[in-house]
């Protein structure tokens, strides 16, 4: 009995092995988007609902990649859709679709961020609320952010079909 | 069981995160305004060169941080700063501010600055200012600010200018000197850098210049407040 159980346990505990680290990455992640959208909402010590996106929107502007229209919509919308996929990410919901959309999300921020370091714009990031300044180290957070969310994608992809494979 | 654990670990740190982000804001919204601040209240301009546009009383102030060989500050100025002044310096909306930040890569940015400065004791800080961003590319170059900007002035108001800049030039770079030390305590990193005032607060805009309809549109939310 004691010689069949053991290798039973060891099977059991290597298997949630990704769990965790899905897990582990996936709130990792959601913070960092509540956070993201957190310093957009609240800045200068207070919050600012009816008027983060006039500030947000010229941070988004100096980028000249959308029309005016374009850019007040994003700026009104995407400090809830931060919000929003962070706490979907925390929750664990639909991992695969959120993570990536979040993938993809990120993707689009670091072309924009490429392109206007390539121009040569002296601009401020904006990730993180209006202080940064768009620099290699932002580039490289977050391109680690996306090889996270990437991580967390290919993982909740991977133990779906593990868990398909073991109910079939 | 199996699969139970960590996605209930998720929910109950998202559903702890909801209950209390309300909390956080409703304590703050509740809050009384803080008292102003340095910043909060516009710092008052340097009483020797009044390098302002409108009237100071107006409900909104822009402070400009700026040098006046940059680049992005020409382009600020041109295509943003000349319709905030029709379209609300002149009705009396906005009041502008020039702050002297001369980037030490613009060999004849302070040169430009202490012409600036001593126009601006004779009540021609817009007219110097529009004069200098207006014709950057034909003194930029050389630094040959004084040769340009004459043919823009009558000559005798434009010895004025040479006169007193002459005489006073310690008092005026320690004018600009002010105005830089501000920037910099102020984190300014940049130009054309603006921090704008309406009812008590002050927000700083993202750096290098903003789009004259953004910038509109948050004047106008400004002024329904």
């Amino acid at each position: 009995m004691a010689t069949t159980a053991i290798p039973t346990e060891t099977t059991a505990r290597t298997a949630a092995w990704p769990r965790v680290l899905l897990a582990i990455g996936r709130i990792a992640l959601g913070l960092i988007f509540l956070y993201a959208a957190y310093a957009k909402l609240h800045f200068e010590g207070e919050w600012h609902l009816r008027d983060y996106h006039f500030l947000f929107a010229m941070a988004i502007d100096s980028y000249k990649i959308l029309p005016i229209p374009a850019v007040q919509l994003m700026a009104r919308v995407l400090p809830w859709f931060e919000l929003a996929l962070g706490g979907l990410l925390i929750a664990g919901v639909s991992l695969r679709w959120i993570g990536s959309i979040t993938s993809g999300l990120l993707l689009v921020f670091i072309v924009a961020m490429t392109r206007a370091k390539i121009l040569g714009l002296e601009i401020n990031c904006g990730c993180f609320g209006n202080n940064e300044k768009l620099g290699t180290a932002t580039l490289i957070r977050d391109s680690s952010l996306l090889v996270l969310a990437l991580a967390v994608t290919v993982g909740a992809f991977l133990i779906k079909k593990r868990r398909d494979t073991v109910s079939s | 069981m199996k699969s139970l654990p960590v996605r209930q670990i998720g929910l109950l740190i998202f559903a702890g995160l909801c209950i209390l982000a309300p909390g956080a804001f409703a304590k703050k919204q509740t809050k009384a305004p803080a008292p102003p601040t340095e910043k909060a209240a516009p710092a008052a301009t340097n009483p020797a060169f009044k390098k302002t546009i409108g009237n100071p009383n107006a409900p909104i102030t822009m402070e400009v941080f700026g040098d006046f060989q940059c680049p992005a500050c020409r382009g600020f100025f041109e295509s943003t700063v000349k319709q905030v002044i029709d379209d609300y310096v002149i009705p009396g909306k906005v009041y502008i501010i020039h702050r002297d930040f001369p980037l030490d890569m613009h060999p004849f940015a302070r040169q430009a600055a202490r012409l600036a400065n001593a126009a601006a004791e004779f009540g021609q800080f817009e007219a110097i200012e529009r004069a200098l961003y207006d014709h950057q590319d034909e003194w930029s170059a050389k630094g040959n600010i004084d040769e340009v900007m004459a043919s823009y002035f009558p000559p005798t108001q434009f010895k004025k200018f040479q006169t007193f800049e002459s005489q006073h030039i310690s008092e005026i770079n320690a004018s600009i000197e002010r105005d830089r030390a501000m920037g910099m305590q102020r984190n300014v990193n940049q130009t054309p850098t603006v921090y704008i005032t309406a009812h008590g607060k002050t927000e700083a805009l993202p750096g290098g210049g903003v789009d004259y309809k953004l910038l509109k549109s948050y004047f106008d939310y400004l002024l329904r407040q």
